[in-house]
């Protein structure tokens, strides 16, 4: 349980930064706020020769707003300056709660978005010990071709269980992903894949520095359930945004390898309004649509029953607004 | 009954923990604190299989790495029993993912983790049954030569005419109930650091609930004799039954100290926690009682089997509810049935709330059920039912104070049982519960507390007693009970505790009889000393003993207080008397039973939930909780028990659970055995009904567990009467449980 042995790079730009990477990617881990990486590095599931602390690079720091109204967060500002900066809560108030969420304010000292938006699948069966694993003889997600949550499964199950990816894809936010070759843009939407081993795009050269959240007028809710309020990850998380001509998102947070938007419940949400019946209408089209496996805390029929009852408080929120 | 004006100056004063400075600024000093020199670090090779024949066991690779002191197997200690059956290393098989197969020594944590993974070891995995389901499937392999169907100990007991009982029943009414494996979660992790450099003299330093307790297993496994042992603790991050008698890695660290001849400590390693603590394991439960038409209960059944781990290792708890099922009722007859199953997991002990905690978050609500069986208020069957001070249960415990029934009056009047019971709200939910708890358990002749005073020229006291503060307050109240003796503040007295070889016997602080059974030890050893200094202040006052008035550091004739003397002066003039006397006070207390409890505490409590339909969330709104703790010596540290028992109650019927695969817990660490936090504490009321009991000190009982039992009796029983079911059947009532409730009821 202690940290395995490793180089530590303190890289003073970004550019320094990406050429060690682009020499030695696979080898390297990037470092943000660290309150994932370092209980990962001590249970063995991740044993990088290099970490590459990326906190102060000041590429990634700040938040800015823009003419557009967009805002543009560097990947390594910190979760509890997010959560109370002023731009963020008078623009998106959801976008903030999303922010404050994650675990307690001691891991939010030291947390970064980037690394909430890069943290790692989480799994019973992955996330313990090395002597624990041992004893499983390993799975999909150390290398092994087996799975212990699903015997058949090729694709491992593990949860995406960050809380502020719902918000920011519901909000259409863009990422921008560095590497010593240039700059992509990509919609965080299309960042995440369902496979808790390489659950995003994300290539071993790149950083992501920056999220833009462009501007809009339309109402947002983030809802996070867990059974301790102040610490935990979440059973499950939904973001809903609804514009004024009632075109509605919904992304569901926790309930699998990524994060999951709702078509459906969406389309029923947006074509026939939020009266009472509509919302149940779309919630239990959530239920059904949801393909979920028994894995971290709650069984599968309770991880559906969660899903439609995200939908149907999301939706109540969005309707009873101000 | 609460102390008359000026019966008493400390006792009944709402008393700040003197240790509390300490422990809030970050000074107190904990085990893992402690670094000796030339000091080395252990850790401990588990098995990796559920069941398993160890062929062989190769070091040579870890002995070689630099830093490595020693490697230690069975291979090198084949006679060292840690219980009766059961070698302190696996020696031929292994019986659970976790079980010790070898340790390690080395200079530094690091290396010692290192060479675990050069410790070549050779299985040959073995079919196993890790659950009791499947250790009691046909078929099933068999653990132990020795249990035959896997069937551990058992313990069968009757008392009165429970078939009588039945017969005159006009209804049966019997219940099935299951608790999980549930962890103690101590704050302090499991770490033990020893000394055995000389081959006479054995130093472990650990926390624990019992020094002797920890001497004698020691002791007997390592060919020594109990004194050669010394015990020597200092502040416990909590114990709840988790630090009532050494485990393995006590042993390790001893023998490896002996074979290095240096120090060394050994600390759990993060899911090592969950190996090491002896926590409760699965249980299942069957509840049948008899009643007649008019509500009276006749007989009673209980029918317990306990999943006991890959070792039988804690038999008491076997053995310990078929007393305690006679505490509260009349009845006719009772009836125990009690098995331990072996299984290839974890070996297990006990809870917090002992076993009857997760007993009575079933059994109570079975009573509920029995009562609305023939159309009673359940609260007015309890009380029905109810002892009186001056009955004796029928195992022959006697209840020469006993406030069951003012508890159950006052928690219904103050709740407001009556206009809430049947007629809240769907979903919302009010459950009473009520219980017995021993002040103290004499289960073993020697069950004895002895304490010494020593009493200073500047009048300051110093008490010797081997009484561990768990965090309960108990250095707290025994400076209260000394000062009261002697007339002085409770910031007169310094505690010295913590070490074997200094303080006089104590059994220890278990079976909440550290208030009882120490309390008497320290109130006698206070008497003696002041006994002492009397003598000289009735000669001095020309007066006669029982004329002297001890109070507010000063001495003086009933008569005439302007003549007093401060408690120092008179110190000062015993110690320069002709006789020159040095007080010393010395005391002890054993109870005159030969078995079983002299006093129990009683209670009652009102649970309010509500559940949400949709998530299956249960949030407990209030509770109203009626201790009858006998005196309540301070208040405010009774308040806390009360808290952290509400607090713990709930949680265990709510929140914890251990989950398991193949008998490995799947989450083994703090953020993912979800205890609640502060935010989730219900709003509760106290009230103490202080019946004076004639053997407590100052007419005190305990508060160690009995709040804990009631508590998880009420909140399980709102639960299911929110839900409109008789039983849940199953703790913790995650959401995902009660969702399952839910989908099970018709419409
Ligand atoms: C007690 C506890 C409770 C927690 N509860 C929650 C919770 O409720 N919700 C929640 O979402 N999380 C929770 N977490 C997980 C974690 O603390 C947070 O997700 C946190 O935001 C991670 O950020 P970090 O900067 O510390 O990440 P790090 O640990 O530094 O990194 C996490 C991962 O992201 C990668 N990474 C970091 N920055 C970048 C970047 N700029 N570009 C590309 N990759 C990057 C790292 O290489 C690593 O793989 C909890 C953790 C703990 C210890």
């Amino acid at each position: 349980m202690l940290l395995p042995a490793h180089d530590y790079v303190k890289p003073r730009t970004l550019e320094e930064g990406l050429g060690v990477l682009s020499r030695s990617g696979a080898a390297v881990r990037l470092l943000g706020g660290g309150t994932d990486v370092t209980f990962n590095m001590r249970n063995r599931l991740m044993q990088p020769a290099v970490l590459l602390s990326i906190r102060e690079l000041p590429e990634l720091l700040g938040v800015e707003e823009w003419p557009d109204g967009s805002l543009r967060i560097g990947a390594a500002c910190r979760l509890a300056d997010l959560a109370a900066h002023q731009a963020v809560n008078s623009r998106h108030p959801a976008l903030a709660a999303a922010f404050k969420a994650v675990a307690s304010s001691h891991v939010r000292n030291m947390a970064t978005l980037g690394g909430n938006l890069n943290l790692d699948t989480r799994c019973w069966y992955a996330n313990q010990t090395q002597e624990w694993r041992a004893a499983k003889g390993g799975c999909l997600k150390t290398g092994v071709d087996a799975c212990h949550v699903v015997a058949s499964v090729k694709t491992c199950v593990a949860i995406n269980n960050a809380d502020t990816p719902p918000a920011l894809i519901a909000l259409d936010a863009t990422i921008t992903l560095a590497s010593a070759g240039g700059r992509r843009t990509l919609r965080l939407a299309d960042y995440y894949r369902a496979d808790g081993v390489t659950h995003t795009v994300r290539r071993t050269d790149e950083v992501l520095t920056e999220v833009i959240v462009p501007p809009t007028p339309d109402r947002l809710v983030f809802i996070k359930d867990t059974a301790r309020l102040g610490i935990d990850f979440a059973y499950g998380t939904i973001a809903a945004r609804r514009a004024a001509d009632g075109r509605t998102r919904l992304v569901l947070g926790s309930l699998g390898p990524a994060p999951v938007v709702l078509r459906r419940a969406a389309v029923i949400a947006t074509q026939r309004g939020l009266a009472d019946t509509h919302i149940e209408e779309a919630a239990e089209a959530a239920r059904e649509d949801l393909g979920v496996v028994s894995n971290l805390y709650t069984p599968a029929a309770y991880k559906r029953d969660l899903a439609r009852e995200l939908v149907r408080r999301a939706l109540t929120a969005l309707r009873d607004m101000p | 009954m609460s102390a008359k004006p000026g019966e008493f100056t400390v006792i009944g004063r709402r008393q700040p923990r003197l240790d509390g400075f300490e422990k809030v600024s970050g000074r107190a000093v904990y085990t893992d604190d402690i670094v000796l020199p030339g000091m080395l670090h252990g850790r401990i090779l588990r098995s990796p299989h559920p069941r398993a024949r160890i062929v062989s066991i190769d070091a040579s690779r870890a002995l070689a790495l630099p830093g490595v002191k020693a490697v230690i197997s069975s291979r090198d200690f084949p006679d060292v029993l840690f219980s009766e059956r059961q070698p302190l290393f696996a020696r031929d098989t292994a019986n659970y993912i976790g079980e010790e197969v070898a340790a390690v020594a080395a200079v530094d944590a690091i290396t010692a983790e290192e060479a675990l993974h050069l410790i070549d070891v050779t299985w040959e995995p073995l079919p196993a049954a890790t659950t009791l389901r499947e250790a009691l499937r046909n078929g099933a392999p068999r653990i132990h030569d020795w249990a035959p169907g896997n069937v551990g100990p058992t313990h069968e007991k009757d008392y009165g005419d429970p078939d009588l009982g039945f017969a005159e029943s006009d209804l049966v009414v019997e219940d099935q109930f299951r608790t999980p494996m549930q962890h103690n979660t101590l704050t302090e992790f499991h770490v033990a650091l020893a000394d055995w450099s000389k081959p006479e003299k054995l130093t472990v330093w650990t926390p624990t609930q019992s020094a002797p307790m920890y001497q004698q297993n020691l002791a007997k496994g390592l060919g020594l004799t109990e004194s050669q042992v010394r015990i020597v603790y200092n502040n416990i991050g909590g114990a709840f039954t988790g630090r009532g008698r050494p485990k393995p890695h006590h042993f390790i660290a001893a023998l490896l100290s002996r074979r290095t001849g240096r120090p060394v400590k050994i600390r759990a390693a993060g899911d090592e926690e969950f190996i090491m603590f002896r926590g409760s394991g699965e249980t299942q439960y069957r509840f049948r009682t008899g009643v007649t038409r008019d509500g009276r209960i006749k007989a009673i059944e209980m029918d317990i089997t306990f999943d006991s781990g890959g070792h039988a290792e804690w038999v008491m708890i076997l053995w310990l509810p078929a007393a305690v099922m006679n505490w509260l009722y009349h009845a006719k007859g009772s009836r125990y049935r009690g098995r331990f199953i072996l299984t290839n997991s974890v070996p297990k002990g006990s809870h917090h709330g002992g076993i009857f905690g997760r007993i009575s978050a079933g059994w109570m609500q079975h009573m509920t059920r029995v009562a609305e069986a023939i159309g009673m208020d359940p609260a007015e069957f309890h009380l029905l039912n109810a002892m009186d001070p001056g009955d004796t249960g029928l195992d022959g415990t006697h209840f020469a104070s006993c406030g069951l029934k003012e508890c159950i009056r006052a928690v219904v009047e103050r709740s407001g049982w009556k206009q809430k019971y049947g007629k809240l709200p769907r979903y919302r939910g009010i459950g009473i519960g009520i219980g017995a708890q021993a002040s103290g358990s004499k289960g073993a002749a020697n069950d004895t507390s002895a304490a010494m005073v020593k009493v200073d020229g500047d009048g300051l006291v110093t008490l010797f007693t081997g009484i561990p503060d768990m965090g309960q307050g108990s250095h707290t109240v025994m400076s209260m009970i000394a000062a009261e003796v002697l007339g002085i503040e409770p910031a007169d007295v310094r505690i010295v505790a913590g070490d074997s070889d200094v303080v006089p016997f104590d059994w220890g602080a278990f079976s909440q009889r550290g208030t009882f059974m120490t309390g008497n030890a320290v109130k006698n050893a206070a008497e003696d000393a002041r006994k002492q200094l009397a003598a000289v202040a009735a000669q001095l006052f020309g007066v006669p003993e029982s004329e002297l008035r001890f109070g507010a550091r000063r001495v003086f004739p009933a008569s005439s207080p302007q003549k007093a003397l401060s408690f120092a002066q008179l110190v000062g003039k015993t110690f320069n008397s002709p006789e020159g006397r040095y007080v010393m006070g010395r005391g002890f207390f054993n109870s005159p039973r030969a078995f079983g409890p002299l006093a129990c505490s009683f209670g009652a409590q009102v649970a309010e939930v509500e559940v949400d339909p949709a998530t299956g969330a249960v949030k407990v709104l209030k509770v109203t909780a009626a201790h009858d703790i006998g005196r309540a010596l301070n208040p405010l540290g009774v308040e806390g028990q009360l808290d952290g028992q509400v607090f713990s109650g709930m949680s265990q019927v709510l929140y914890e659970e251990c989950k398991t695969d193949d008998g490995q817990v799947l989450n083994p660490s703090r953020l993912e055995y979800k205890l609640p936090r502060t935010w989730e504490l219900p709003a509760v009321e106290y009230i103490l009904v202080e019946t004076i009991d004639p053997y407590g000190p100052f007419g005190a009982k305990e508060v160690g567990e009995g709040p804990i039992v009631v508590t998880m009796a009420a909140i399980a029983s709102a639960v299911a009467n929110a839900l409109g079911v008789g039983m849940v059947e199953e703790i913790p009532m995650t959401p995902w449980r009660v969702r399952a409730v839910l989908d099970r009821m018709p419409g």
